[in-house]
């Protein structure tokens, strides 16, 4: 950083100011800076009191001493070569500087270093003037060192995400193709040997059948719920009382004989991503009607608690229930409370609640008693409403 | 169900699934010549009649192709843009059938022109329905488009 030439030699021409107005300037640099002189060769032949604070030595110390014992060796070669031209060549440098206290510590100074030069042009000593921006430099640093480290994590984050993609889409084209050879070739056995083969060969292959059928709806709800982790999201106004009533009309085709009293809340409404609040449901009312199936008469209530402002919502079953001493497993991924052959799933279910609830910045939990039923609770945010 | 004598080009790669659907086919009395072809470029040179298949008479073309979308050479989705750059075959009615549902491949499909878009269930039974289901819509209620003269 180049500035105009140094003075040569004549202290006096600034304009119109009188010899009271260059000892209140040197006041103020005094106050304010660093000050320092160096002979031609590099040693200090002038020092001023902050000078001395800041670099630790008495000016004593100083005085005679070659300039470079406050070198840190931080910058590149390339830049001091750069200074030496500047001021060598009668021209003032301006820049940034790591320079070493005298206990090792090192500061930060902005720094004027300004050549006086003889008739000739050669440098006969240097001014320079110093602002210390420690503080200002280490905070940069750390934002610079903050912002490297997020750009890393965004990085690493965009790429596992891309992986992730790239693993749900060969699960979805590859992982079922041999389900389905498990599954229609038992099949075909059945429907063209099964006369060959006694009750407990038919029941072997329809074991084989109902496992591979499992193993698809099993990588089917991984494939839902990775997708609820990585779909983008939006923050509509979300009517959960229709998105309630659109669960349940589908429910309601598999209730055959079943008795279920459905009670929906009136205007219940969210902000949040209409799509994924849908598969919450569904996966909740779901669970609700699944767990009520040895009721002779289920009841099933979806509300509100508290004031609307709260945006704490419930659903409520009679069913099966739960002990809540395994509470803690409830919502983790491939965890059952009830055998398969008690309530058929994949365990994935409350995962998939949770992960939507959590992307909404709300908060899910569960009271259950076996036998007695089960309450779910969660938050979701309130929508703003302009009336 | 009674389907007219057209073929089906069923292109599909893994050779239990060409045994499943051509089972499902036949079960569902779907008599419609079958021509697999097991892999994009093998379906392009049959529909194009080029490669194996030069010579053919690409004015015969089939009722129906069954696409699957992964498949090695040239993908599922490349097929169907072929198939949709060319006047010959713009209109040919092309059912994607798939493993996978994946947002990606719905949306690439429809937007390449497919006519429609069936995932294989992993239940025989299903599929069996699915293909019941193609075959009365495909092959007998739907007209297909005109034979392109010329």
């Amino acid at each position: 950083m180049n500035g105009p030439p140094g003075q040569t030699g004549h202290a006096d021409n600034d304009e119109g100011m009188d010899s009271g107005a260059l000892a209140l300037l040197k006041l103020g640099i005094d106050f304010h800076a660093m000050a320092a002189i160096t002979s031609s060769e590099g040693r200090f032949t002038y020092v001023n009191d902050k000078f001395c604070a800041v670099t630790q030595y008495s000016r004593s110390e100083l005085l005679g001493q070659d300039f470079r014992i406050l070198n840190s060796g931080y910058h590149p070669k390339a830049m001091m070569k750069e200074l030496w031209q500047t001021i060598l060549g009668g021209q003032v440098w301006h820049g940034e500087l790591r320079n070493r206290a005298k206990d090792g510590s090192f500061y930060w100074v902005s720094a004027s270093i300004v050549p006086r030069v003889d008739p000739a042009g050669r440098p006969v000593e240097f001014i320079t003037i110093r602002t210390e921006i420690t503080k200002r430099k280490v905070a940069e640093e750390t934002v610079a060192q903050l912002n490297a480290d997020l750009q890393r994590r965004a990085a690493q984050l965009e790429s596992a995400n891309a992986e992730m993609e790239s693993f749900a889409y060969s699960v979805s084209h590859d992982l079922r193709a041999p389900l389905r050879s498990m599954d229609g070739f038992s099949q075909a056995l059945l429907e063209d040997y099964g006369d060959r083969l006694d009750a407990t060969g038919q029941d072997y292959l329809r074991r084989v059948r109902a496992g591979a059928q499992q193993m698809g709806r099993l990588i089917d709800d991984i494939l839902g719920l990775s997708m609820v982790t990585r779909q983008e999201m939006t923050h509509d106004r979300v009517d959960l009382t229709a998105l309630a009533q659109l669960a349940i009309a589908e429910l309601r085709q598999q209730q055959g004989e079943r008795l279920v009293h459905w009670r929906i809340g009136e205007g219940l409404a969210a902000s949040g991503d209409p799509q994924l609040l849908r598969v919450m449901l569904d996966n909740l009312l779901g669970n609700a009607f699944k767990f009520t199936g040895r009721r002779e008469q289920a009841h099933i209530e979806m509300g509100r608690l508290g004031r609307v402002s709260d945006g704490v919502f419930f659903v409520r079953d009679n069913g099966a229930g739960f002990d809540m001493t395994y509470a803690g497993r409830l919502f983790g991924a491939f965890q059952r409370m009830h055998t398969t052959a008690e309530f058929p799933g994949t365990g994935i279910g409350l995962a998939t609640v949770q992960r939507v609830i959590l992307r909404h910045g709300g908060r899910v939990w569960a009271e259950a008693q076996p036998d007695k039923g089960a309450t779910f609770y969660f938050t979701l945010p309130v929508v703003e409403d302009p009336s | 169900m009674t389907a007219t004598g057209k073929a089906i080009l069923l292109v599909e790669d893994n050779p239990d699934d060409e045994l499943l659907t051509i089972r499902a086919l036949k079960r569902n009395h779907i008599l419609n010549e079958v021509i697999v072809a097991r892999d994009g470029a093998e379906a392009l040179d049959y529909l194009f009649g080029t490669g194996a298949y030069a010579g053919r008479d690409v004015s015969v073309s089939p009722q129906l192709v069954l696409l699957d979308l992964k498949l090695p050479k040239v993908s599922g989705l490349e097929v169907l843009q072929r198939l949709r750059e060319d006047p010959r075959t713009r209109m040919q009615p092309v059912v994607v059938l798939t493993s996978s549902n994946q947002e990606q491949d719905l949306v690439n499909s429809y937007g390449l022109g497919a006519n429609s878009y069936i995932r294989k269930p992993v239940d025989f039974e299903q599929f069996s329905e699915a293909v019941r289901h193609i075959g009365l819509y495909w092959l007998v209620l739907n007209e297909a488009p005109p034979v392109r003269r010329g």
